[in-house]
Order: C-alpha cells, then structure tokens, then sequence
C-alpha cells in the first residue's frame, strides 16, 4: 500500500476554509487518485491485503488537478473552519438540492466575506450541510446570489441514483 | 455440449412437473404450516446511534411529520407509519443519522454475542445496511472486511459508509467463496447470502422463479458456508440469513452445515418462529430448530441461524 508522503492536497482544501487539519501521514492512504484515513489495524490489514476497494475514513479526490472532498472530511474541517454561514431552512433545504444561496438566506456570516473565498454552510441546528464559494463581497451585498454551492450532501442521493442495485 | 444438454433436460423436467408458479410455491409454504396471504411490508428506518450522539434523532423526524412507531423486537428501529415525503431524501438521512433499513433486514446483525472490537467479515456486503448496522453495534471499533463481487454494488456499498461515517470498514471486490484468500481469521462472520427473494417483495417473483433457481442459489449459499466455516475463529460465531422462504436456501443448507462442516445451529431469541425439523418427508438435524423463519407479514419472508464450531 502506499501511504502518502504528504497529504499537501487535503490541507491545502482546508486551508481555504481558514482550518488547519493535523492528519497524520503515516495513516493517510492513496487508492488510485483516492484518499483514506485509517485506523492502526486498518493499515496492517490494507498493508498485508493490498487490493482494497475502500476503508476507513473517506476523505476525498484529486480529478483533473483539483481536489474533490469527501463529506466526512467536510466535517472534519467543520469543526475547525472559520468561514462559515448560517443558512435559514428554506435556504438549507434550497442548498442541499444543488441551488445556490442567496443574501436573503442567509442568518450568520462567521470568518471571510470576501468575493472568490469558500465558505462551509451551516443550518440551524449547527449541521454542515457543504461547501460553497462567495460570489460578492457579502458585507456590501443588500441581496441575490450570494454563495455559489459547490458541493452537498444531497449529491449521496444522486449518487443513489447513479447505482442504485 | 453435456452441460448444456442436462440442464435443458432440468429445464424441461421443471416444466412438465410444474415445479414453479404461485400454486407449488403456495403448496410448499402450506406443508411448511403456513398459510399464503399477500403481504406489504412496512417501510422501517435504524437509527445510526454512533452519529447521534446528544440529540433526538427520532424527535426531530416527529417534529418534522414523520409519524413513527418503535418496532417491539428491534432496538433502534422504527416503522414509519406515516410521511409526506420520503425519509430517504432527508437532512437527518443524508448526514447519516438513521438508515431506510427493511425491519426483518434489522435483526441478522443484531444476534451475533459480541462486536465491539471483533475482526467481522461481511461476507456479501452491498448496498451496506448491514454492514452500516455492524459498525453502529460496534462503535466503530474493531474491523469489518466487506466483501462484494459487483462493481456497480460496491460503489453503492461506499456511498453508504460514507455517509454513514463509518470508520472501521475495508471493502474488497472478492467474491464470498474465495474470502480464504486474504489470509484473515474472524470472530464473526455475517452470511447474508444471495437467494431467491421472496414474493413479498417483488410482485412478479411466482412468475420469476422456479425451483432450479431456487436449487441453483442453495449450491452456490453451501459454498459460501463452506468457506466462511474455514475462515471462522475456533470460537467465532457465523449468523447465516436469507430472504428466501424456500427450505433449500435455508434449513436444508443449515442441516448440510451442521453435517458436513463442523457446525451447530446455535439458540437465538429473535422475532420469528422456530425452524422446522421435518421438511416435505426430510428429517433434520435437531438443531436446526434453533433457526428462526419469518413468515411475510409486517416485515418481509427472511430466515437466519446462527452457527458456531462444534465442541
């Protein structure tokens, strides 16, 4: 197995978000252009059996030189994030459908509002929902487009889709 | 060209014997001791308790509309009596607080003695309810090696840890009858086989099946057996479940185990009732009547044993 010399790829994503994550390399394992954070026993056991589809932790993807998060890494960084926002339930439910969020959503504004930064969205009950990125400065925004969304939890059920069984 | 032509021949022998349609199927379950009854099971969930640590889960879906009502013989699961949209498309499912799991689907996992810490092989894993339903019992801890042959189902597997958060999983594509391969020993094994299914279901399943298919799956469950008997610890357990209610796939199978390799039907105290020792003039080892066989009803047909090495 091979087990990442760095994992540059994943903190870097972090970083946008204003986390830094302290994952420990000797755990972080690259599958194809997929990463995965196992536990000690884990690691013997892909070490000794190689051919493995998936284990442990998820943490995302490099496709075409960008990196893809897995969403239990989203939530890694969740716990760590400084740019966030707080979206009412409407916008949640709106956000989680693959739409975008707009000024009048959105209830609380933490770290960066900044055009071009990311941010973690948030609803009420303090659940990351994804990840989206700012499309106008949010402290001079009255209204509209406000968080382009770039990844959410709802893509699990249009992965369902793709291979339902 | 000998193959082809035997089973042509089987094919023609089912015909003309009518070994299929809903009248033998129904004529079998009748000298089982039930009698046919059409059947709906309800839609059930499972809370994922490792994710909702703190909070009430099932509050929050009743808050939502969801009306649920707690499943008697099941810890965790719920029918879900009434829903204006479906809670598979949810918040609370998408971040992996419950499943959408079939009640009767609930129990196999739940009768192994002990998980937390175990190195479990599930043997024939995707879509991964179970395998989700493990890690729950185990916390997290230990291993779960999954296996699936299919491609397509594993990528379904994935999404389903994933979403689910668990942790303590490693999937290969490998299929159940060559598990010796990796060179692991485990604690427990869930068998949760490819069968026939039953007609509670799939509604066209009396026009689908005849008995050669059903016949064909129980060879291919024997060598399932026969290899996860291999790969069992000295004093591990193997909890052996099927949805089929076709004796082939289940009490013949467990009596065959209980010859042939090496294992004993142990007692389990589930919902469901006791196997039966007597099938069509066959008789069986006693204790396959510590097997449990479910009847559609409220939950699907489904049938599970548990079985450790003879002492």
């Amino acid at each position: 197995m091979k087990i990442l010399a760095k994992t540059e790829a994943i903190n870097n994503f972090a970083k946008r978000f204003g986390a830094e994550l302290d994952l420990d390399e000797r755990f972080v394992a690259k599958r194809g252009n997929r990463y995965f954070l196992l536990n000690q026993e884990l690691r013997e056991l892909a070490e000794t059996c190689g051919n493995w589809f998936y284990a442990g932790t998820y943490l995302g993807k490099v496709k075409g030189g960008e990196f893809h998060p897995s969403f239990p890494l989203l939530f890694m960084i969740a716990e760590k994030a400084k740019n966030k926002v707080t979206v009412d339930d409407k916008s949640a439910w709106l956000f989680v459908c693959g739409r975008d969020l707009f000024k009048e959503g959105i209830l609380k504004i933490e770290g960066s509002k900044g055009k071009g930064d990311y941010t973690l969205v948030f609803n009420r009950h303090g659940e990351c929902l994804g990840c989206g990125r700012i499309v106008k400065d949010l402290e001079k925004l009255k209204g509209g487009l406000a968080v382009k969304n770039l990844l959410d939890i709802g893509d699990f059920l249009r992965r369902e889709r793709r291979t339902e069984t | 060209m000998v193959l082809f032509i035997a089973k042509f021949l089987l094919h023609v022998y089912s015909f003309v014997f009518l070994m299929f349609g809903k009248d033998f199927f129904v004529g079998r379950y009748r000298r089982l001791g039930w009698e046919f009854r059409e059947a709906t099971p309800k839609q059930a969930i499972r809370v994922n308790f490792m994710n909702v640590r703190g909070f009430d889960v099932v509050g929050r879906l009743k808050g939502l509309g969801v009306e649920l009502e707690e499943i008697p013989f099941l810890h965790g699961g719920y029918w879900v009596v009434r829903s204006e949209f479906s809670v598979g498309a949810t918040v609370e499912y998408l971040l992996g607080y419950y499943s959408v799991q079939e009640a009767a689907a609930q129990i196999p996992a739940t009768l192994f003695t002990d998980l937390k810490g175990k190195t479990v092989l599930d043997a024939c894993a995707a879509p991964g309810g179970k395998t989700v339903q493990m890690a729950d019992l185990m916390d997290n801890t230990g291993i779960i090696v999954a296996l699936d042959v299919s491609r397509r189902r594993l990528e379904a597997l994935a999404n389903h840890l994933e979403r689910c958060r668990v942790k303590n999983t490693i999937v290969y594509q490998l299929d159940a009858r060559r598990v010796s391969k990796l060179g692991v020993r485990f604690d427990r094994i869930l068998l949760d086989v490819p069968c026939s299914g039953n007609f509670a279901t799939d509604k066209d399943w009396f026009k689908r099946r005849t008995l050669r298919d059903v016949e064909s799956n129980a060879r291919l469950q024997r060598r399932i057996l026969a290899e996860a008997a291999k790969v069992l610890k000295e004093d591990g357990e193997i909890v052996y479940a099927t949805c089929s209610l076709e004796p082939e796939e289940n009490e013949l199978n467990i009596d065959w185990a209980v010859r042939n390799l090496g294992l004993e039907a142990v007692e389990i105290d589930c919902y469901g009732e006791e196997a039966p020792t007597e099938v069509f003039g066959m008789k069986l080892d006693d204790s396959v009547r510590n097997c449990r066989r479910i009847w559609p009803g409220e939950t699907q047909g489904f049938f599970v044993a548990k079985l450790i090495k003879r002492r």
